[in-house]
């Protein structure tokens, strides 16, 4: 990255700072609950890109850690009355060893065992809260409003949760990126590209694939925690498996693989519902489906990537590309042509 | 037969009823990737679509086998339809993004169905007669039965189909190696179709078996598709058979355990074929039936 | 006679490289002519690009069909059989299935027993395998199915992509034995990529030198083996 572009992007990102610092003051309470909503998906995403980004296993059971870090927070904190950094600890750390329980089987599984196991989880999940009905508030779930902004900021409590909740996925962003950009993230790019390489590079990919595991059910619990933070209640609802497709939709649309694009799905699963006008969970499944499939077609790579793509080619300033032929004449186009799939 | 025999009897006829279920859809699941080598995610959602033609026809006034026929044409196409415009784009990309599409299928499948239909819950009637058969002091249901009985008759269809049709040897060849396939003058893109075609098919009567049961709405088999994925995954994922055996097996020991086993109970019978799964793929990777794979570096 | 293969001013390559460059060649019917040249210099792309596998520019005529348009199965509809590097055996069916494989395009369906059976006379190996998975068959069992696979199909020409690789010599001689069986009774036409260069000029009628997608050299293969350039350079003469 070359210095121009790597200033342009800390004043964009220190920009972005200032606006979100000066946001709430001037906003509804609504907005700000909306944006501390999309903070908290935007850690969940990130959570499962993780493992799914950039471990490449398929995880389907994002929700069921992100339901189990609002229990934690509304039993722990409204119930048992434990202080909110507690509480958010265990928010974090349970689901984590939850997970890395879990992963303890899942690393053996290949691809199709794997997705099935972690389909089972929110499944699971949503029957033991449901049946622990005295601790979890069962189906009717558990109001748990947690969020009281100290006297001495003078602030609203919508905008002290926005600064708490923003705070703290900036923080676990940030730790993120940290870990991606390190060792960890080059480890997990050489077990997703090659695992037989990679061991034979002496990363061993079960310990590496556990930890994306256990990092990823982590994140889901501290946006468990968020959610719960920001809402004021928990449910069943919270862990259903839905949840973990459409969290798993909107990553792959942000941009798999990808920090950036973790944000983005925040903002996408957050926005696209109220963009489109609509409450309606039946329109709204359909608009995810329908905005899934279209970015799969157009931009397999997510928005993310497109986005640095158009930047790296307005930043591109050689004339030309390589030598290349013209036009394929009546080859079919752009295919990993050593031998293309006849297209009927 | 003791009061306690016949009740495992009778569960164990049930568990092969709901088994079968399972495993007309675990058959789908299979059919669609041992054509393009994807797991469809969608497969239920595509079945429920089915359903809700085959009930509409219904109450437009047919009979309901005409209605449960005309569903299945109607699926022929319709996964057809969906291979050619949805999945050939994604079947040469990771497995992720091919799975992923399937899930938007599966939502967008899934809205358009509460669009169409609505989400209520709807009575969808009954493909067998009411009542029971005795024997030997045990009872079990026509429709069980008969639900057993339609699945065997399937897996024979398609055992004959497939090992001794000359389509069941192209779709076979195409499933191998398309690229040499192809060189061998076979229209791949027609014949994954195909397979698509009959996998949707199935997945229509798997949609209207349940469905008198179950109730139809758009997430009528959402539970299901987890059971049929794990009598796929548990069978190998590339053998007809052994998703179809591992779906009984899942049927019947959900059965027994939710009935005997108190800390399972009903709620949690999700966790059996979940347990089964894991332990088999752990000690057995490659599933039941399934070949061990060799990765060539 | 017109040719049976006519190639003029044949482009092709893969994505967004051209491998070759302008080349000109034809078949006539009942020949069989032997592609060599160095690794790289373009002679698979050469089958690839008649079999539709690559992208292609220029004019490939086969029995006056233009097939720059085709798509490979098209192309093996119309009477041309490619027999590819690394066999492309499928593996998961049996033997017979394979062949039958073959024979699935064609409308004469009974004479495919018929010809089943000559298959198997060429190849008594694969007869005495015929229920085997084929996956399992040695790397010499798995070139003769790859072969009588594509005779199943009765084509008018025949591709055949380094039929000797990674075979041992009594397996080649094998090999090529089966083809000049097949030119002897079949009048088969055959385009042939080969490194054994001698067995390659001993069968063939004529030949072409590829370098860098060009022709450098054609000629009779007698006249080929006899040439300098070829004995120093293959025969290390």
């Amino acid at each position: 990255m070359n210095h121009p572009r790597r200033r342009l992007r800390l004043a964009a990102l220190a920009a972005g700072i200032v606006v979100l610092a000066i946001l709430p003051l001037n906003s509804t309470a609504y907005t700000n609950y909306q944006i501390a909503l999309v903070a908290t998906y935007a850690v969940a995403i990130l959570g499962l890109n993780l493992v799914s980004g950039y471990a490449g296993q398929i995880s389907l059971g994002q929700s069921a850690f992100f339901g189990l870090g609002g229990y934690c927070a509304a039993i722990a904190t409204a119930r048992a009355g434990w202080p909110l950094p507690a509480s958010f600890l265990l928010a974090c750390v349970l689901p984590a060893a939850v997970g890395l329980l879990v992963a303890i089987p899942a690393v053996r599984l290949r691809g199709h065992g794997l997705a099935i196991f972690t389909l089972a989880l929110p499944l699971i999940g949503v029957a033991l809260a449901k049946r622990f009905n005295g601790l979890t508030g069962g189906t009717e779930g558990r109001v748990a409003q947690i969020a009281r902004a100290p006297a001495w900021t003078g602030l609203d409590t919508d905008q002290w949760t926005y600064y708490v909740v923003l705070a703290i996925a900036g923080a676990l962003f940030l730790l993120a990126r940290n870990m991606v950009t390190g060792r960890l993230g080059r480890a997990l790019a050489t077990i997703r590209e090659n695992e037989v390489v990679a061991v034979s590079m002496g990363i061993s990919a079960r310990r590496y694939k556990g930890l994306a595991f256990s990092l990823a059910a982590g994140y889901g619990g501290a946006a468990g925690w968020l959610y719960v933070y920001t809402i004021g209640f928990v449910s069943p609802v919270e862990m259903e498996f839905l949840l973990s497709i459409n969290l798993l939709a909107m990553m792959i649309v942000g941009g798999m693989g990808s920090v950036l694009g973790s944000l983005l799905g925040g903002v996408l699963y957050v926005y696209v519902p109220i963009v489109a006008g609509t409450v309606d969970p039946v329109r709204t499944t359909l608009l995810y489906g329908a905005i899934l499939l279209l970015v799969l077609f157009t931009a397999p790579g997510g928005i993310a990537r497109a986005l640095r793509r158009t930047g790296d080619r307005l930043g591109d300033s050689r004339a030309g590309r390589g030598p290349g032929p013209p036009g394929p004449g009546a080859a079919p186009r752009a295919e990993p042509a050593a031998s293309p799939l006849p297209r009927t | 037969m003791e009061g306690a025999a016949v009740r495992a009897v009778q569960q164990i006829v049930d568990g092969l009823a709901t088994g079968s279920i399972y495993g007309a859809l675990a058959l789908a699941l299979v059919l669609a990737h041992r054509a393009t080598g994807v797991v469809n995610f969608a497969q239920g959602q595509m079945a429920v679509v089915s359903t809700f033609v085959a009930w509409s026809l219904t109450r437009g006034g047919l009979g309901v086998i005409v209605a449960v026929a005309g569903a299945i044409a109607f699926s022929l196409v319709f996964g057809a339809a969906v291979e050619r415009l949805v999945m050939r784009r994604f079947e040469r990309e990771t497995p992720l993004i091919a799975v992923v599409a399937t899930v938007g299928l599966l939502l967008l499948l899934n809205g358009l169905s509460s669009l169409i239909w609505g989400y209520d819950l709807k009575a969808f009637p009954p493909v067998f007669s009411g009542g029971t058969l005795r024997a030997g002091g045990a009872a079990v249901s026509v429709t069980a039965l008969g639900t057993f009985l339609v699945l065997v008759a399937v897996v024979l269809v398609l055992y004959v189909l497939m090992m001794r049709t000359r389509l069941g040897l192209a779709l076979r060849a195409v499933a191998d190696n398309p690229d040499s396939s192809a060189l061998s003058g076979l229209p791949v893109g027609n014949l994954l179709m195909v397979g698509w075609g009959l996998a949707a098919g199935l997945g229509a009567i798997a949609g209207c078996l349940v469905a008198p049961k179950l109730y139809l709405d758009p997430n009528m088999l959402a539970g299901v598709l987890v059971y049929a994925l794990a009598a796929a995954v548990l069978g190998g994922f590339d053998s007809p058979l052994g998703a179809v055996v591992a779906a009984w097996i899942i049927g019947v020991s959900e059965n027994l355990a939710a009935t005997y086993i108190d800390l399972i109970g009903n709620d949690l019978r999700i966790s059996v074929p979940l347990l089964l799964t894991v332990l088999v793929l752990l000690l057995r990777p490659q599933g039941l039936f399934g070949r061990r794979e060799v990765v060539r570096v | 006679m017109p040719s049976l293969l006519e190639v003029a001013g044949l482009d092709a390559g893969y994505q967004r490289s051209q491998v070759l460059h302008g080349l000109d060649f034809d078949l006539a019917e009942g020949t069989v002519t032997a592609l060599l040249g160095a690794n790289g210099a373009g002679k698979t792309t050469t089958l690839r690009a008649i079999s539709g596998m690559a992208w292609r520019r220029g004019t490939i005529r086969f029995d006056g069909r233009d097939l720059t348009r085709s798509r490979p199965d098209q192309v093996a509809r119309l009477g041309i059989a490619h027999v590819p590097q690394g066999r492309g055996t499928l593996s998961r069916l049996s033997t017979a299935e394979n062949l039958m494989v073959g024979a699935l395009r064609r409308r004469d369906r009974s004479l495919i027993n018929g010809d089943l059976q000559r298959c198997y006379d060429l190849f008594p190996r694969l007869a005495q395998r015929r229920r085997a998975v084929a996956g399992s068959l040695s790397g010499g069992e798995q070139q003769m199915l790859a072969i009588g696979r594509a005779i199943m199909s009765r084509p008018r020409l025949l591709l055949l992509d380094e039929p000797s690789l990674g075979l041992a010599p009594h397996l080649i001689q094998e090999v090529f034995r089966v083809l000049a069986a097949l030119r002897a009774e079949w009048g088969l036409t055959m385009l042939l990529v080969e490194q054994s260069v001698v067995a390659a000029l001993d069968l063939a009628d004529g030949a072409l030198v590829l370098e860098t997608g060009r022709v450098a050299l054609r000629g009779t293969a007698t006249e080929l083996a006899a040439m300098d350039e070829i004995r120093s350079a293959y025969l290390g003469t």
